[in-house]
């Protein structure tokens, strides 16, 4: 039955693998520039000449990265499509199975096999795009520092794995329930949408306790006001914190409590007073204001109020990398083990 | 002996409809058997539980006394020809036999090389690209190739041209005669089973309405014919299947084990085809009967 599961799956497969094959041409002849590129970057130090270096790596990402990216991040949901959807629902929809099934295998073994093997595919499929481009893609991803962003994490390292088995899971459980393909790719598309999206918005950053940093309010770039409505309101950007999934960060004073406009008022009543009443559109908030007024005003709102931070740290990715593949791989099983009961008991 | 099919009240619901109800039958090995009924009459749904296909909604049946599809080796035993012999369009010829001798522990080699040559076709030709005749070729060749005890075919001939039924249907004989195969073959059209069934099976709405071996249905089948009257002196063990009057004649097909005596009556011997419209005829008679009480209640 493995010989033939393989025999049925055969021209599908080449045409992925054949896809991989192509991506992996481009990778070996881009990779070794990229590589070198960054090799001179972690000596240019010395020479001083380091601007250069780093945007020609960086354009370098801005021709190629989208296409590599995206593909990682596209292929699990067309295993799904294109290896999970067919693979009960053309038997059921030609009348194949009547001659498949019908065979000296029963209908169980009949399934099993081909979940095995066509997942097991997907898998492979899914690892190996994810190793050629954690691969291709190291010298930037050292360089930009942000492996927990969606577009490294959900495309690099051992969760596209997860993503595969799980996409190709779904794609079989919605062909065995609609009995049709076309429905079955449709619905496969929209459900794996629905799950991997609202998961990285509002699950993976819950996943473990984000870690709560107090810092002080000097390390932040960023700094300033916004104008409002009701007047100025005090603004600070993220700490920059490598590697790291930021997760919120807010201003807080020693005693409790936000930058308030009546704060402000109370404290930078100089700097208040040189801001124009109403300076027209597209007039800048610093306009009129002295850098000395604006200095005092910062250096008081730095002295009585700090940054508190909660994120997750760089050292977790590995955690979260191997319980998010975890997540989609019992996923995987749980729908495996749906469409094997439904193939068994169900269509008959 | 054993039972080639035995069903004990098996039926088979979709929705509230059931598609073939108080099935019961039992069918000797060793029969080339005709499943006769008019289109819709469950003549697949009872072919498809016999396979396993499908699962009873209600009573029981085994196949080659085993419970159908429960094993490999009881499914190695089956061979069937689905309806329209649906195959795998885009694997050729070679690779339906490479998938026959994979799955089946009983394959014949030697038997499906042989009749792909027999038949001229080239191994290496997509099934898709087959000809209707030809793809069914192909299904019965991958039915017999397993080597089983039970073929069953779901109106195999009935998208075939002529030439290519008589094929067809010369090939079955050929196999039935070498290889000591029993078979049921369903079709709604009875000149195909008169030629090759010694056993029948009329299904109509649902129901099982006759079964037998053909020359004893046909030796205790008659069809009488006399002046107008009532149908009141006959032997005790006679059933009216059907019956219709002139305005001087009336004519009746009857089951009855005793010879029908009464010299008033000409009796003529019936053919299967005449046995078989009646008993379909009685069946829609009844149904109709249903459907005016039904109406009625309401």
């Amino acid at each position: 039955m493995t010989w033939f599961a393989w025999r049925q799956f055969r021209s599908q497969a080449l045409v992925v693998f054949g896809l991989l094959v192509a991506v992996a041409v481009v990778f070996l002849i881009t990779g070794p520039h990229f590589a070198s590129l960054f090799h001179d970057l972690k000596t240019c130090r010395a020479k001083g000449d380091c601007e250069s270096i780093t945007s020609s790596l960086t354009s370098g990402q801005d021709t190629y990265f989208p296409f590599a990216q995206a593909f990682s991040l596209l292929l699990p949901a067309l295993l799904g499509l294109f290896w999970g959807a067919p693979l009960v629902a053309r038997e059921l929809e030609s009348g194949t199975y009547r001659l498949a099934w019908t065979q000296g295998v029963t209908r169980k073994r009949w399934i099993s096999t081909k979940l095995a093997v066509v997942g097991a595919a997907s898998m492979l499929a899914g690892g190996l795009m994810s190793w050629m481009l954690t691969w291709w893609a190291s010298p930037i991803d050292t360089v930009n520092a942000d492996r927990f962003s969606s577009l490294v994490f959900d495309t690099s390292y051992i969760a596209p794995i997860g993503y595969a088995a799980f996409a190709f899971a779904l794609g079989v459980t919605a062909g065995v329930l609609w009995r049709r393909t076309l429905p079955a790719m449709a619905t496969t598309l929209a459900f794996y949408v629905a799950v991997r999206v609202p998961f990285f918005h509002f699950i993976r950053p819950h996943l473990l306790t984000p870690v709560r940093q107090i810092r002080s309010l000097k390390n932040v770039g960023n700094i300033g006001f916004e104008r409002t409505p009701n007047g100025l309101s005090f603004i600070a950007g993220d700490t920059n914190l490598p590697n790291s999934l930021n997760f919120s960060s807010s201003v807080v004073g020693d005693h409790g409590g936000e930058v308030t406009r009546q704060w402000l008022r109370d404290h930078c009543r100089s700097m208040l007073q040189q801001v124009p009443p109403n300076p027209g559109k597209g007039v800048k908030v610093t306009t009129g204001i002295r850098p000395e007024a604006f200095t005092e005003c910062v250096d008081k709102i730095t002295a009585a109020f700090h940054q508190v931070l909660l994120y997750q740290p760089a050292n977790r990715f590995w955690t979260f990398q191997w319980i998010e593949t975890a997540i989609f791989l019992v996923l995987a099983v749980l729908l495996g083990g749906l469409s094997y009961w439904w193939v068994r008991r169900r269509i008959a | 002996m054993t039972s080639a099919l035995l069903a004990v009240d098996l039926g088979k619901r979709y929705g509230r409809k059931w598609a073939l109800s108080g099935c019961t039958l039992d069918i000797p090995t060793g029969h080339v058997v005709g499943l006769v009924g008019p289109n819709g009459a469950g003549k697949t749904t009872l072919l498809h539980l016999a396979v396993g296909l499908l699962s009873p909604s209600s009573g029981s049946l085994m196949v080659l006394d085993e419970a159908p599809a429960s094993s490999a080796e009881q499914l190695g035993r089956i061979g069937f020809v689905a309806q329209d012999t649906p195959v795998f369009e885009n694997l050729s010829i070679a690779t339906h036999l490479q998938m026959g001798a994979a799955l089946n522990p009983k394959w014949d080699e030697q038997l499906a090389q042989q009749r792909i040559l027999e038949l001229g076709l080239d191994p290496n030709q997509r099934a898709g690209r087959l000809s209707g005749g030809q793809r069914a070729q192909l299904a019965l060749t991958l039915a017999i190739a397993k080597r089983p005890s039970l073929l069953l075919l779901d109106e195999p001939v009935a998208s075939l041209d002529p030439l290519a039924r008589r094929e067809f249907l010369a090939t079955l004989m050929e196999v039935v005669a070498e290889h000591e195969v029993s078979v049921i073959l369903s079709s709604h059209l009875v000149a195909d089973l008169e030629r090759v069934c010694d056993y029948v099976v009329v299904l109509a709405s649902a129901r099982v309405q006759v079964n037998g071996e053909i020359e004893n249905l046909l030796s205790t089948h008659h069809r009488l014919v006399g002046s107008r009257r009532n149908l009141d002196n006959l032997p005790e063990s006679a059933h009216v299947i059907e019956v219709s009057h002139t305005d001087r004649q009336t004519t009746a097909i009857v089951s009855s084990a005793d010879p029908i005596l009464d010299p008033s009556w000409s009796v003529e011997e019936m053919t299967l085809e005449d046995l078989v419209l009646a008993y379909m005829g009685q069946a829609e008679e009844q149904r109709r009967v249903l459907l005016r009480s039904n109406g009625g209640a309401k």
